[in-house]
C-alpha cells in the first residue's frame, strides 16, 4: 500500500489499487469509536450516455438512472432489504446519489463493523431486479420528486444550472422527472449497473481505528471475482462557452426572496484544481464573506441576513461558482456583488484581508478531520475528481496573492455569471 | 471518567468535557430561563443583538475580523426550547492549539471573547446600540416569517403549538412579531442587565485541553464579576399527570404544496423517570427507523409516503409521527398509522425488534462522545434535570427494557393532536 501522510494535520492515508482495478483509501484514525465506510461508484446523474465496453452497443438511458439505481441496489432476492439488516445491526446506513458518483455507506459505533460489512459488500456485489420491484420504486421515487418540487432551495439551485449551462446534465434534477423514470426497467439497470459497478470504476473508503493492513484484507475476502472490463466511454454533450441565459425567476412559498449567483467556469484541469479551488474560496470570503465591506453594508442595510454561501463545485464535467442567500433584495445584492467585483478586480486583492482569510480557511481545512464521516466523504468524492485530499492542505502555502488575483480574473467573469431568484407568491 | 463540573458560584457551573477525539475546541455558554410568553421575544432578539458587539470589539466586522485571525475560529448563537426553558446559546470552535503551524495560546483568545460576546456588550449611552436592535429586530421579524419556509418543520411546530395552545411549551422559540413594536434600545437593555443578575449559567469546555484552562475561566476578569444567584428556571423532572382526551383535535391547514404532512402528537400517559427508557425503545419499534413499523408498513408496503416515522420528545413525554405524503392518501395513511399503534398496544412485534431498536440506541447514544456538541448537550440535558446518569449506564437502562414494559406503554399511549399540511 502507497502511504501518504500529512505532517501538519498529522494524519494519514492508505492507498491501494486491486488487480480488478478497485481503488481502496483507508485513513486509519486512533482515539475513536466510529467507524465509516463508503463505497462508490464513479457514475451519477450526468452519465446518461455511454458504450457498453463489451458489445461496444452505444446506450442511451433516461434521466434518474443513476438514482433510481441506488434505491434498487438495497432490495435482495431473498426478500430481506440491506437497509434493514444494517440498521437492525444498529448501523447508521445510507446512500446518495450526485452529478458524478453515487455511494453507499454506513457508520459504526459498535463491534458490528465487519458484520455490516459483510452486508454493504454483498448487496453492492448482488443487484436484484424485477419488473414487480421497479414498478413499485416508481410510487416512492415519485413522491421523493414531488417533495423536492416542493423545496425552494432545491428549484433555486437547479434554475442557476440553467442560467449557466445549454446542455450539460447538470441542470437536470438527479432524480429524473415523473415522465423519464416511466422509462426505467430491469433491463436498463442490469445494463448500468454491469456497466458502473465494475470494481475499476468504484472507489471504497474507510476512515476509523484499523490496522490497515489487516483491513484490507478483509476487504479482498469479500469480493467476487469479476472478469476485467476495458474503460468505459462516455458520451457528454458538447457544452458551448457561454451561458444560458442570465436570468431565471419562480414563484414558491417562501417567506422572503432567495437568490443564486452562478459563474460558469472552464473544465478543470486535474493538475491546478486543487490550487484553483483555494483561491476561489479566499476571494469569495474576502468580496462576500463575514468580514468583507459588502456585507457589512449589505447586513447593516437589512438586505443581507446572513453570510451568503458560496462554494466552487466541480467534476471533471463541469464546474462553477455559487454565491446563495435569502434577501428581501436580490436584485441589489446581484448589483453590489457585480460592482464589488469591478473594484476589486481594479485595485488588486488587500495584502492583510487575504492573509486572514487564509488562515481561516487553513482552519477550516483543519476542522474537516474531526469527524470519520466527513473525512471519508471527502476522499471519496475527491477521489473521482482526481484528487488526493491531503492535497488542499499541501498546496495551501503555494497560493499567493498574485495567484489568487489571477484567478480572480480568469474565473470571475460578468458575461459567464447567471442570476436566479426565487420569490414569494 | 472524562467529564467534570464545578460549582463555581451559585447559579453558576463550569463544565469540563476532556477529549482527545478532535482537531478543535468548542466552548460554550448556555443562560437558562424559564419559557414564557413575556420574554420570548426579547429573549430571541438578545442572543442576537449580543453578537453584534463588545467593548472592546464595537462591530460585527472587528469580531469576525478576530475570529478570523484566530484561525477561523466560528461563533454561532441560538435559542432553544428544552423542556419549558427558553436556553440562550452562545458557541465558539477553533483549532487545538496542537494544530497551528506557529505555536500560539487561541483557547484562552477563545474563552475572552466568548465571555466579552455574552458578558460586556457594547453600550452606548446607558443601553444597546439603537440601530443594532433595530436591525435585529428586522432579522427576527424575517426570521419568524420564515417559519413556513421549511414545511416539514412548520407542520411540526404547528402540531405542537395546537397542542400545548396556552401553554409555555407552545410558544414558538424566536418570539412574536407582535411583540418587536413595545422592544427598544433601553427596554432590551434593562432586560439584559436583569436577567444576567438571574439567570443560570453553564460554561462548558470540551477538546484536548490543558488543566490550567479552568485556573483560566475562574480567574478571568468577566467570570469574577458575576455575582451568585439563584437561578430561576424548570427543573425538567415529572412532568404533571397529562389528561386524558376524548377525541383528538384534529386540525388541516392550506399551503400550496404538492406534498401533504402528516404530523401526529401523541402523549405518553405516564410521567415516571424510569418509564422514558421503554417509551424511547417503543417509540424506535414504532417509528425510529428503517425497520419500524411506520416505515416498513406505511412507507415501504404500501407505498404510501416518502417519509415516515416518529420521534420522542422525552422531555414533555410526547411522541411525534410525521409522514410526507400524497394528499388524497390522508385518510388511508391515518388509518394504517392507527394500526400501527393498535399493533404496539397488542404486543405485535417481536423479540428481534425490541433487540434491534435497543441496538439502535445504544449506538446513537454510544456516539454521543464523537461529537463535541452532543456530548454537552447530553451532560446539559442532565443538568437540567438535575440528574447524572453516565453514558453507560444509560445504555445499560435501555437493554434492560422487556416487552411487558413497552406494552405497557404503548396503552398509554394518546392521540392528542392531528395535524395536516395540505394544499
Amino acid at each position: 500500500m502507497k502511504i501518504i501522510e500529512s505532517t501538519k494535520i498529522k494524519e494519514k492515508a492508505y492507498f491501494e489499487k486491486l488487480e480488478n482495478g478497485l481503488n481502496i483509501i483507508i485513513i486509519p484514525k486512533a482515539n475513536t469509536k466510529k467507524k465509516y465506510v463508503i463505497w462508490g461508484t464513479n457514475f451519477g446523474s450526468i452519465d446518461n450516455r455511454f458504450i457498453l465496453p463489451k458489445t461496444n452497443e452505444e446506450v442511451f438511458i433516461p434521466d434518474g438512472v443513476a438514482h433510481f439505481l441506488e434505491h434498487k441496489m438495497f432490495e435482495q432476492k431473498n426478500g430481506r432489504n440491506s437497509l434493514d439488516v444494517l440498521m437492525a445491526l444498529g448501523l447508521d446506513a445510507n446512500a446518495y446519489t450526485t452529478n458524478d458518483h453515487t455511494a453507499y455507506l454506513f457508520e459504526c459505533s459498535s463491534d458490528k463493523f465487519y458484520e455490516g460489512l459483510d452486508e454493504l459488500m454483498d448487496y453492492v456485489q448482488n443487484p436484484y431486479f424485477t419488473d414487480e420491484n421497479v414498478e413499485k420504486e416508481k410510487g416512492i421515487i415519485g413522491q421523493e420528486i414531488m417533495m423536492y418540487d416542493d423545496d425552494p432551495g432545491f428549484k433555486l439551485y437547479l434554475n442557476t444550472m440553467d442560467c449557466l449551462y445549454h446542455k450539460n446534465a447538470v441542470k437536470l434534477d438527479i432524480a429524473g422527472t415523473i415522465e423519464s423514470i416511466k422509462d426505467i426497467n430491469p433491463d436498463v439497470l442490469y445494463k448500468c449497473y454491469n456497466t458502473f459497478y465494475h470494481p475499476s470504476n468504484m472507489t471504497l473508503v474507510v476512515c476509523g481505528d484499523f490496522v490497515p493492513e489487516d483491513l484490507l484484507e478483509e476487504i479482498k475476502k469479500r469480493l467476487l471475482p469479476k472478469e476485467n472490463q476495458g474503460e468505459i466511454k462516455r458520451i457528454y454533450e458538447e457544452e458551448e462557452d457561454s451561458i444560458n441565459k442570465e436570468r431565471k425567476e419562480a414563484n414558491m412559498e417562501v417567506s422572503t426572496p432567495i437568490f443564486m449567483i452562478g459563474i460558469k467556469d472552464k473544465l478543470p484541469v486535474t493538475d491546478e484544481i486543487v490550487k484553483k479551488h483555494i483561491a476561489i474560496q479566499i476571494i469569495l470570503n474576502m468580496l462576500v464573506g463575514k468580514s468583507s465591506s459588502l456585507y457589512r453594508d449589505l447586513y447593516n442595510s437589512g438586505d443581507l441576513l446572513a453570510e451568503p454561501d458560496c462554494d466552487y463545485e466541480f467534476s471533471k464535467q463541469y464546474s462553477h461558482v455559487l454565491v446563495g442567500g435569502q434577501s428581501k433584495n436580490p436584485e441589489l445584492i446581484y448589483e453590489k456583488f457585480k460592482s464589488e467585483l469591478a473594484r476589486v478586480k481594479k485595485d488588486g486583492l488587500d495584502e492583510e484581508h487575504f492573509e486572514r482569510i487564509k488562515r481561516k480557511i487553513y482552519g477550516e481545512y483543519v476542522t474537516d478531520y474531526n469527524s470519520v464521516s466527513n473525512i471519508a466523504r471527502m476522499f471519496l468524492a475527491d477521489s473521482f475528481k482526481g484528487i488526493n485530499s491531503f492535497d488542499y492542505i499541501e498546496k495551501f502555502d503555494s497560493v499567493t496573492k498574485d495567484y489568487a488575483e489571477q484567478i480572480l480574473n480568469d474565473v470571475f467573469k460578468e458575461n459567464m455569471m447567471g442570476f436566479s431568484v426565487i420569490r414569494p407568491k | 471518567m472524562n467529564y467534570e463540573k464545578e460549582n463555581l458560584k451559585e447559579g453558576i457551573t463550569i463544565h469540563k468535557i476532556k477529549t482527545n477525539k478532535f482537531k478543535t475546541n468548542l466552548f460554550a455558554i448556555f443562560l437558562s430561563t424559564k419559557l414564557d410568553r413575556n420574554t420570548v421575544t426579547k429573549n430571541a432578539l438578545l442572543a442576537a443583538v449580543l453578537r453584534r458587539g463588545t467593548k472592546k470589539l464595537a462591530t460585527q466586522e472587528e469580531i469576525s475580523k478576530a475570529l478570523e485571525n484566530m484561525y477561523g475560529a466560528s461563533f454561532d448563537c441560538g435559542i432553544e426550547k428544552t423542556g419549558d426553558n427558553h436556553i440562550l446559546k452562545f458557541y465558539l470552535e477553533s483549532i487545538n492549539n496542537d494544530f497551528l503551524p506557529a505555536k500560539e495560546n487561541l483557547s484562552k483568545e477563545c474563552l475572552d471573547i466568548l465571555f466579552d460576546i455574552v458578558f460586556n456588550p457594547y453600550i452606548e449611552d446607558g443601553k444597546f446600540k439603537n440601530e443594532y436592535v433595530e436591525g435585529e429586530k428586522e432579522n427576527l421579524k424575517q426570521i419568524i416569517e420564515g417559519k413556513i419556509d421549511n414545511k416539514a418543520k412548520y407542520a411540526y411546530d404547528r402540531c405542537i403549538e395546537e397542542m400545548y395552545k396556552n401553554e409555555p411549551y407552545g410558544l414558538y422559540r424566536y418570539g412574536y412579531i407582535e411583540d418587536l413594536d413595545n422592544i427598544d434600545a433601553q427596554s432590551l437593555y434593562n432586560y439584559y442587565v436583569e436577567l444576567i443578575k438571574n439567570v443560570k449559567i453553564d460554561i462548558f469546555v470540551s477538546g484536548d485541553l490543558e488543566d490550567e484552562i479552568m485556573s483560566e475561566i475562574k480567574e478571568n476578569e468577566t467570570i469574577m464579576n458575576l455575582q451568585p444567584r439563584t437561578p430561576i428556571y424548570n427543573i425538567n423532572k415529572e412532568n404533571d399527570t397529562k389528561p386524558l382526551v376524548e377525541e383528538p383535535k384534529v386540525i388541516s391547514e392550506s399551503m400550496q404544496i404538492t406534498q401533504g404532512k402528516l404530523i401526529l402528537g401523541l402523549d405518553v400517559l405516564d410521567n415516571r423517570k424510569e418509564s422514558k427508557y421503554a417509551t424511547s425503545v417503543y417509540n424506535v419499534i414504532l417509528g425510529g427507523s428503517a425497520n419500524s413499523k411506520m416505515f416498513q408498513n406505511v412507507r415501504e408496503k404500501a407505498s404510501l409516503a416518502y417519509s415516515a416515522g416518529s420521534s420522542y420528545l422525552r422531555q414533555k413525554d410526547n411522541i411525534f409521527i410525521k409522514c410526507g405524503i400524497d394528499i388524497p392518501n390522508y385518510e388511508k395513511a391515518l388509518e394504517l398509522i392507527k394500526e400501527q399503534l393498535k399493533q404496539m398496544e397488542n404486543g405485535d412485534f417481536t423479540d428481534e425488534d425490541i433487540n434491534n431498536a435497543q441496538t439502535i440506541i445504544a449506538s446513537s447514544v454510544g456516539s454521543i462522545t464523537e461529537s463535541q456538541d452532543s456530548e454537552i448537550t447530553y451532560y446539559f440535558s442532565q443538568e437540567l434535570s438535575d440528574e447524572f446518569i453516565s453514558i453507560e449506564e444509560y445504555i445499560k437502562n435501555i437493554n434492560s427494557v422487556n416487552k411487558e414494559q413497552i406494552v405497557e406503554i404503548a396503552k398509554k399511549i394518546q392521540i392528542n393532536t392531528i395535524y395536516f399540511l395540505k394544499d
